[in-house]
């Protein structure tokens, strides 16, 4: 077992580990995290997707140990308290989730793609995607939620 | 007053935010392998690497002295504990005329396996890790079997034979119609057209994959299992019938969310029983959580039939008969609704919305060593109509007729209704020409030429393909209960067994009660998914809105009558002179009354319970014209879809946001299904080629341009309360079909003629390349020898 301790979604967390347990095991595990999802096992569906020092990665794809000491934010974090995120506000509005399992990864790609690129064509929102499954709603209305989600966020900063 | 039209903006046909949203959103979903019990034990599945095998013997004793293993199962161990196999697909006959065959499904397997990827044992360990490692070390000793993966080469003399019944490998066959007269019609006709098409096999693929947690009560020595499932009663029985000692008041099923079903869901599994068996054994909470790579190998895949398929005209393009003939692989076990989709159901549509009087179908359901098929979205309804809407495209090349005007020729007209179809099914209504031609209309039918020019000059090929349909839906099962709890704390709870897997049920019947209750709709609490609250027949075949929002419409109409008469009493009023309005009792013609919510808590315990039921009188019969434009990169062969219209008669609508994400969503499906997917199984070896999303093409954001999705609300369905018909699958049953005939309608034009129509699904970029570039098909996949014919 390793000690693994890490900023999650704004406070310090650390438990112990095998050392090849993956990230993902040790935020639905022991952190007990569970809004983060498993989907595929192979790096494809993307539903287990977190923000690692701000960047989105799939955190099936990343050991529990490579987050040591770094910041990870999940889909429980987004929220400004009782605040949605705009994202998952505009995932709402544009019924962009029907199951809701993909939805976190989702909602994780987009809230990054938004922090780096807060204009994004429909193109670059499809890009950015492109590493997500969905399998109820066809994606037109993820891009849709993604579109608002910018105007909203950039609406706010104004 | 503005307080009353504030509540009704959340009733029915309003477009609304989903009440399941909030939660999910925020990462605070349940779905089952979110569960967790202090003291859980894991278990792991050693699977078949062989596509047949008799199993000669399996070591477990190095495995069994592993960290942390607690126990571990082989098919032996079940059948010596009495665990019974699965229900085979009673009630359908087999060419001979004896019942129909299947070898035993088990828990796990015994003897023999019969795929790859059956289960053979299971290994139970304090950690996933350890169970993981331990079911590396167990050892299958087989002795391989030849294997057979092609239905054809199953039905051939000295093939390898799946079980012991059926030496043709046939589980079951159906013939439906008139051979002799549809012989007639063809042979007097001025046209015949015939296609052979596979309609190929699909991983339904809901991206949450199966998971089970069991433990047994020790309060009261009952086993709880939480699931994911669209069928928590079906679930249930399976597990009571096949292990001994279980009984139904000894267990409860609990569903929580649901990440995706698509008929996937239904019923219970082999892996289910093994699941629940350990933690009744064990007396320790068992959780299992299928990797993707089991989902690919042993949840039921869908589709799989290939059929040779002929209409015959007049001059005129009067369609005068439809012949069938459908060969389908139904896996290595085949079950009551593997079968059923395939040799009953598909038919029971074949004819779909046009006056066809004379069919001759016949469908034969073939054992093979590939994985079970069962319910994937549009079960039967997608192949049926796929083949209905190609020969309709290409019977009108055949007559140089418009697509839509061939069409046109041969709708049931709303005069004809009720109209009985030659599978004896009844359509209560339908206006198919006026779907028509709204949908024309929102495509720009007539626009066309112009947008293929445009396409031609920026160097690709444009083609236009329609599908213009109806569906079966229901499931035959019309009956649906629902309680109706009005609790002094104010809300409103509706119990219902009809099981939410993405679709929206909660909004959709809160909307619904607000209709009857006039209440806001964050007072309407929605309760699925407990075996101990509610049963019935669960979500499958577009069935939750029209028997359970008609349920939930019934009772909810009761309990306010049965609560009127409670208000007469508490107000010391006569009934006839109590009026409800808005979550109020009020005596007319006074200021007296009393709220909902208090009345109940004037109730011996502080609630008004109201349980009851309602049945539909029939099945209800959505139907559409969806319309899709591709565009083709004559040099990649790439098929891009560039517009997607659809109009929808889906009767009244409850919820416009959930129907149109249905129609929608569903519609990507089928596109996969056009244009990506195939389940691949290699013909020598049995073993799965497509056994993750690296090698298994789901549809991704890239490519779908914005539908343009209309709903004509005018027609109601006329056998059920609410006049809804269902919507679950329409959009999958359509696109395939609009899909592939708009990439032949490019090809015809790119002067292929008719040699499109001999490309097979999915229309990979290959394909279609070969075919443009090389003026190549694949062979026929269909072999009319193997059928004796």
């Amino acid at each position: 077992m390793v000690n693994v301790s890490l900023q999650v979604n704004g406070g310090t967390m650390s438990a112990d580990v095998e050392p090849q347990a993956l990230l993902l095991d040790l935020l639905r595990g022991p952190l007990a995290l569970t809004g983060t999802h498993a989907g595929c096992d192979t790096g494809q569906c993307g539903a287990c997707t977190v923000h690692l020092d701000g960047e989105a990665v799939k955190s099936c794809s990343v050991l529990a140990v490579q987050a040591q000491g770094r910041a990870v934010t999940t889909v429980e974090g987004l929220a400004q308290g009782d605040k949605l995120h705009p994202v998952q506000q505009a995932f709402i509005d544009c019924h962009g989730l029907q199951c809701g399992f993909c939805t976190p990864g989702m909602m994780m790609t987009a809230a990054c793609l938004l922090k780096k690129t807060p204009r994004p064509s429909e193109a670059e929102i499809v890009h950015a995607l492109e590493g997500n499954l969905c399998r109820c709603t066809g994606y037109v209305n993820i891009v849709a939620a993604v579109q608002r989600a910018a105007q909203a966020a950039r609406g706010d900063a104004a | 007053m503005s307080a009353i039209l504030d509540t009704l903006r959340f009733g029915s046909g309003r477009a609304i935010n989903r009440l399941e949203d909030p939660q999910l959103v925020a990462g605070q979903g349940r779905y089952t392998d979110d569960l967790s019990y202090p003291g859980q034990l894991y278990l792991v599945f050693v699977r078949s690497t062989y596509a047949h095998a008799n199993i000669r013997a399996i070591d477990v004793s190095s495995a069994r002295e592993m960290p942390g293993v607690v126990a571990i199962y082989t098919g032996a161990d079940l059948v010596a504990a009495g665990v019974k196999p699965m229900p085979g697909p009673a009630g359908f006959p087999r060419p001979d005329g004896g019942p129909a065959a299947s070898a035993d499904r088990r828990a796990l397997a015994h003897q023999r396996v019969r795929y790859v990827g059956e289960a053979v044992a299971a290994v139970v360990a304090e950690s996933l890790e350890q169970a993981r490692a331990a079911a590396e070390a167990v050892w299958v000793d087989c002795e391989e079997l030849p294997s057979v993966v092609n239905a054809f080469d199953a039905m051939k003399p000295g093939a390898p034979q799946l079980c012991e019944q059926a030496p043709d490998n046939i589980a079951a066959a159906m013939r439906h119609g008139d051979a002799a007269a549809t012989a007639a019609a063809f042979a007097g006709a001025a046209h015949v057209v015939s296609l052979d098409i596979h309609n190929q096999r699909l991983a339904p693929s809901p991206i949450e994959p199966r998971a089970m947690l069991a433990l047994l009560n020790a309060d009261d020595d009952r086993l709880v299992v939480h699931v994911s499932s669209q069928m928590p009663t079906g679930v249930r029985g399976t597990l009571v019938d096949a292990i001994p000692g279980l009984s139904t008041e000894r267990v409860r099923v609990l569903v929580g969310d649901v990440g995706g079903g698509f008929g996937m869901k239904t019923g219970a599994y082999p892996e289910d029983i093994a699941v629940a068996y350990a933690a009744l054994t064990l007396k320790r909470p068992v959780k299992w959580r299928a990797e993707r790579i089991e989902e690919f190998l042993s949840a039921v895949h869908g589709r799989d039939v290939t059929s040779r398929a002929e209409l015959a005209l007049d001059a005129q393009g009067k369609v005068l008969a439809l012949r069938v003939r459908g060969v389908a692989n139904v896996g290595a076990y085949a079950t009551a609704t593997g079968v059923a989709i395939q040799v009953i159901v598909g038919p029971w549509v074949s004819t779909s919305i046009y006056d066809i009087p004379l069919i001759d179908l016949a469908f034969t359901a073939v054992m093979t060593n590939t994985a079970t098929t069962g319910a994937y979205r549009g079960a039967g309804r997608p192949e049926a109509i796929y083949l209905t809407e190609r020969l309709m495209d290409a019977a009108a090349r055949k007559l140089k007729l418009d697509p839509a005007e061939l069409r046109r020729r041969n709708m049931i007209r709303p005069e004809q209704m009720p109209y009985k179809t030659p599978m004896a099914q009844v359509y209560d209504c339908g206006q198919f020409e006026k779907i028509l031609d709204q949908g024309l209309a929102l495509a720009d039918w007539q626009g066309f030429a112009a947008r293929r020019e445009a396409s031609a000059a920026r160097g690709k090929l444009r083609g236009r393909g329609i599908a213009t349909f109806l569906e079966w839906t229901g499931g035959n099962a019309l009956e649906e209960r629902v309680s109706v709890k009005v609790t002094a704390d104010g809300f409103i709870e509706l119990g219902s067994a009809t099981q939410a897997m993405g679709q929206g049920i909660a909004t959709s019947y809160a909307q619904l009660a607000v209709d009857v209750f006039g209440v806001p709709i964050e007072r309407i609490r929605v309760l699925q998914g407990d075996t101990d609250r509610a049963n019935g027949f669960g979500s499958a075949g577009s069935r939750s809105l029209f028997t359970g929002g008609s349920a939930v419409d019934v009772v909810s109409r009761k309990t306010v009558d049965h609560a009127k008469a409670l208000a007469a009493e508490s107000l010391e009023a006569p009934l006839q002179d109590i009026e409800y309005a808005a979550g109020r009792f009020t005596v007319a013609g006074t200021d007296l009354g009393i709220g909902l919510f208090d009345l109940a808590g004037q109730q011996a315990d502080a609630q008004i319970l109201v349980d009851g039921s309602s049945t539909a009188g029939a099945p209800s019969w959505p139907n559409a014209c969806h319309i899709c434009e591709v565009e083709i990169d004559a040099d990649t062969g790439g098929v891009h879809i560039v517009a997607y219209a659809s109009v929808n008669d889906i009767g009244r609508v409850v919820s416009p946001t959930i129907v149109r994400g249905q129609v929608e969503g569903g519609a990507v499906q089928g596109i996969g299904q056009a244009l990506c997917e195939a389940v691949a199984y290699d013909s020598e070896t049995g073993q799965l080629q497509s056994a993750s999303f690296m090698d298994y093409a789901l549809p991704h954001a890239d490519g779908f341009i914005g539908f343009k999705t209309q709903f004509d609300t005018s027609i109601p369905c006329t056998t059920n309360v609410l006049g809804v018909k269902g919507v679950g699958e329409l959009g999958t049953i359509g696109a395939t079909p609009s899909v592939v005939n708009a990439v032949i309608d490019a090809l015809d034009h790119a002067g292929l003629g008719n040699l499109g129509e001999g490309l097979q699904m999915p229309l990979t970029a290959e394909r279609v390349w070969r075919a443009l570039n090389l003026k190549k098909v694949d062979p026929s996949p269909f072999r009319a020898e193997a059928l004796g014919a």
